[in-house]
């Protein structure tokens, strides 16, 4: 079912909505980008239709919505820890195709691996229902999502088209559906995007005997040059879920405190280090094989369906050293050809 | 030939006196050091047609055209009249009239800038739009005054080295809860500030009082945790030089202002001039006026009806720091008081 | 709501037992089922989380046997006897030992790697008759970090032990890395047998590279991995190696799977 609605009336179901859902789309915060007089575009609560920036792309996924980058897991007093409370408050996210795919991801993660479930993502996971955005026509330059597969879905209780003054909105969720009946009916469903400028190759890593020569490629080394370990690329991943737990106390007394956790990256250099002082991967170069390896081969490895990576983008968007992960994806997938190549010559020889 | 020529009315006019007897050097104000490039064409017919077919990059960022004969002087005024009149009448909002007889002074001289950050990855402001704004307050004038512009405290416009220099710098804001404490900041302000931050319980802590506003942090901040105030902020230096006697590095003056303030201080600039040198303006810059009256006076009449922003410092003093290329230099015999 | 898995529970500290200047083995209460080789996630509120290895276990209690490295760990050397400690787990696998039943078994291990095998060294030391034979390789780096004396003393009765330090000359002990040792081990005696290695990355390495040298077969040598872990339960991401999670399906890796485990 299809509706036509003016921004005027969408505002007044948002408010609607706003008694039992907390709403979250893409905002733009002006001038707060990372160059001077640049705007940032993150996920936040909205209160009007007007704040959804739905013609540009997210610097930040919607992964912090539900996975803050900062969130108290217990309290603890001398003698006990207490388990962080949330908002009773359901939540609706206006999110792209990619990204509903990337939850997906996290899920399997935090739901799924190990056969045990995080219940501080559940707890919020469990209130989400998505609002779909469609995107542009072939979506932003540095989409790779039909590669990735993850262009299209029907995980969505509403989907939605900006229009100059009306929206159309197609509702699959019956829970919605009284909130547009007076609204004007149309034909409408959201259209996926279809074919990207930016396509990429995923390499097919079959043997281990292989995955140690992608170990030795030069091309990782290209990146201990390029790469500064800054970890603005698994920031915005909608799939990079990674964290570091640390107490801290409360400075006033320093006896009560909190267990938190925060968002942690394989890009910096004491993702891996030890008490005591030991760490691997070393080396920018190895980070980002290491990063890349998780995106296009061994999360599929072990999870089998999908590969971690969904294609948005934004890590490519959001690298200050112009690195493109579609590029080095490709990148790989030539250096795999040549391995595999030469390693056919060697048979027939 | 034979010359006749009054040196001082020429280069009043911007023409500056060559070794080549009769020859002069046209400095073209280019204000901020950008306008249009359709202006390359413009400067190549008078440096084609006048001049010996060179021209110099200035060192003020003037289009600088030498070997204009002395005879050329007035076609070469007339030529350039609607140039004046588009970069400071059009694009400036300079308040004058332009006529054929080409720059009216010399006095306030060519507006330097970097590019800022209609460009620059570090600049915190938009350079080119403040030079034109400041162009319409001090130009023209009798007055001397060199004035830089950088768009970080990189400085790479030497504002340091400027009678008045003005450097953007930016408050950067702390989103605790998006802060993930990868150091990051920490590390980036090591290397390139003033080691201002800290970890502190996985978060990172502030010492404000020595933070110079570059934004590195926000440039290497991972989360979008460190951000720009929006509100653009300015760092005035005074008083640096070169020079053969006592060049110097200018110093603070001040600290946090706003562009309202910085338009308002230099509204003043002419009026202390004039008072200075009793409304006889003589060829002396801006460093050694506040020299003459002493930084108390300055500051008092510098900062006239200026209405200060809250988040605004003051210097108190000024230590000024002299490389003096004869030793106690300026302890000079009483004729010469 | 489901089960909290980051939740610890409190723990009364029974004894600490002096090992080293910096290496303290503290028994805590818990009637938790725990296989040799696991962990446990240890913490102290204000302080943090770390994994720790257990390195002996009884009717009601455990054994962790902690050095002093970090923040976590310097606290707990403040407790004492009575007091509480955070724990949760056990985690990750074990050791097969009923594969090593009846089999005979080589541990080679290197300074605090000791810890994570001693737990199975006593077992088969309290049960011999479990046990073909078991001979043991176990490294220091000097006099003053052997860990375990009384242990390794006893283990010298019912073991075909070699106690080595890396420089120092003491009696009872040889001198060298463990791997100098490994030609020693008579293999070509054993009928059926397994490999256990513990101890630094480099130290396995090299010693499984002695053993392979040796003719042991890649699927008879067992390495248990220490990595940085927040979690401990497959979610934070840091002990992964590939499609691997070392919290989940290690510490403990035969060769033929931990040779592809590459950093």
């Amino acid at each position: 079912m299809g509706y036509c609605v003016s921004i005027k009336r969408m505002n007044e179901i948002l408010k609607e909505l706003q008694k039992e859902y907390k709403i979250y789309a893409p905002v733009r915060f002006e001038k707060r980008g990372r160059y001077s007089d640049t705007d940032l575009i993150r996920y936040a609560e909205i209160n009007s239709i007007e704040d959804v920036v739905y013609d540009e792309k997210s610097d930040f996924s919607p992964k912090e919505v539900i996975y803050p980058i900062t969130q108290a897991l217990f309290y603890f007093t001398e003698y006990e820890y207490m388990e962080s409370k949330i908002d009773d408050k359901k939540i609706l996210i206006f999110a792209r195709p990619c990204d509903i795919n990337g939850f997906r991801r996290l899920d399997t993660i935090f739901l799924k691996n190990g056969g045990t479930e995080d219940i501080y993502y559940k707890r919020l996971r469990e209130k989400v229902k998505f609002i779909l955005m469609e995107c542009k026509e072939g979506g932003w330059d540095s989409c790779f999502c039909v590669s990735m597969g993850s262009n299209k879905t029907d995980d969505y209780s509403l989907a939605v088209r900006f229009e100059d003054d009306n929206i159309l909105v197609e509702i699959k969720d019956d829970e919605f559906t009284n909130l547009f009946g007076d609204e004007r009916e149309v034909e409408f469903t959201p259209e996926f995007v279809t074919s990207n400028p930016t396509k990429v190759n995923i390499p097919e890593i079959d043997s281990y005997e292989l995955l140690k020569k992608i170990y030795d490629l030069d091309m990782w080394k290209s990146y201990n040059s390029r790469c500064i370990s800054c970890g603005a690329c698994t920031a915005v991943c909608i799939t990079c879920s990674c964290f570091t737990t640390l107490d801290v106390t409360y400075t006033e007394n320093g006896k009560v405190g909190e267990r938190r956790r925060v968002h942690a990256s394989c890009m910096h250099e004491d993702f891996t280090i030890m008490a005591g002082g030991l760490s691997f991967r070393k080396t920018a170069g190895e980070r980002m094989r290491f990063r890349t390896l998780h995106k296009i081969y061994d999360y599929k490895l072990r999870f089998k369906d999908e590969h971690m990576c969904v294609g948005c983008g934004r890590c490519d968007e959001r690298c200050p050293e112009l690195i493109s992960f579609a590029a080095t994806i490709n990148r790989l997938y030539d250096e795999v050809k040549k391995l595999k190549k030469a390693e056919t010559t060697k048979d027939i020889k | 030939m034979s010359y006749d020529i009054d040196i001082k009315k020429v280069r009043r006019n911007c023409y500056r006196q060559s070794k080549v007897r009769g020859e002069f050097m046209l400095q073209i104000r280019v204000p901020g050091g950008v306008i249009d490039a359709k202006y390359l064409s413009f400067f190549q017919h008078i440096a084609e047609t006048w001049g010996n077919g060179e021209f110099h990059l200035g060192v003020r960022q003037t289009i600088s055209i030498p070997g204009i004969k002395y005879e050329y002087i007035d076609e070469v005024n007339k030529y350039i009249r609607p140039y004046i009149e588009e970069i400071e009448v059009n694009l400036c909002g300079v308040d004058m009239v332009v006529d054929d007889n080409g720059y009216p002074t010399i006095g306030a001289r060519n507006i330097m800038a970097c590019i800022g950050n209609r460009h620059c990855i570090k600049a915190n402001i938009d350079t080119t739009d403040l030079a034109r704004k400041i162009e319409k307050v001090i130009f023209p004038s009798d007055y001397h005054i060199k004035l830089n512009i950088s768009g970080c405290p990189n400085d790479c416009a030497k504002a340091h080295v400027s009678d008045i220099g003005i450097i953007g710098i930016t408050k950067t804001e702390y989103d605790y809860d998006r802060c993930i404490g990868c150091k990051k900041c920490v590390e980036a302000c090591a290397h390139h500030a003033t080691r201002v931050l800290s970890v502190e319980k996985g978060k990172i802590v502030k010492d404000s009082c020595c933070c110079v506003g570059c934004g590195e942090c926000v440039l290497v901040c991972p989360t979008g945790a460190w951000t720009r105030n929006p509100k653009k902020f300015y760092r005035i230096l005074i008083g640096g030089r070169t020079g053969k006697q006592t060049p110097r590095m200018g110093k603070i003056f001040l600290n946090w202002v706003t562009e309202d303030v910085v338009l308002g201080v230099l509204k003043n600039w002419e009026i202390f001039s004039a008072y200075v040198m009793n409304n006889k303006p003589e060829y002396i810059h801006g460093g050694h006026l506040i020299d003459r009256v002493g930084y108390n006076k300055f500051k008092e009449m510098i900062l006239k009806d200026v209405k200060l922003n809250p988040e605004a410092m003051v210097a108190e003093r000024v230590l000024w720091a002299e490389t003096e290329y004869r030793s106690n230099f300026n302890v000079k015999p009483v004729t010469q008081r | 709501m489901s089960v909290n898995i980051m939740l610890p529970t409190p723990h009364k500290i029974i004894d600490i037992i002096r090992e080293t200047g910096n290496e303290y083995t503290f028994r805590i209460e818990t009637n938790a089922k725990v296989k040799h080789g696991q962990f446990f996630q240890v913490s102290l509120p204000k302080v943090g989380e770390a994994p720790i290895s257990v390195s002996a276990m009884g009717d009601g209690w455990v054994e962790l046997t902690i050095r002093k490295v970090g923040k976590v760990t310097n606290e707990i050397f403040n407790l004492k006897p009575g007091d509480k400690i955070f724990m949760r787990g056990p985690y990750g696998n074990s050791f097969p030992v009923d594969d090593f039943k009846g089999k005979d078994l080589v541990v080679i291990a290197g300074g605090t790697g000791v810890s994570p095998v001693r737990s199975l060294l006593k077992y088969f030391y309290e049960h011999p008759a479990e046990i073909h034979s078991l001979h043991l390789i176990a490294g220091f780096k000097d006099e003053k970090s052997i860990l375990f004396k009384e242990d390794l003393s006893n283990f010298r009765k019912r073991f075909n032990t070699i106690y080595t330090l890396d420089k120092d000359k003491i009696e009872g002990f040889e001198v060298g890395f463990v791997t100098e040792h490994i030609k020693k081990i008579p293999f070509d005696s054993f009928e059926n047998y397994n490999v256990v290695i513990v101890g630094p990355p480099v130290m396995m390495h090299f010693a499984a590279l002695e053993c392979l040298k040796n003719g042991v077969p890649e699927g008879k040598i067992w390495l248990s991995f220490e990595r940085k872990m927040s979690c401990g339960v497959g979610k934070c991401g840091h002990c992964k190696i590939n499609e691997t999670y070392v919290c989940l399906e290690g510490p403990v890796f035969n060769y033929t799977k931990a040779k592809n485990l590459l950093d």
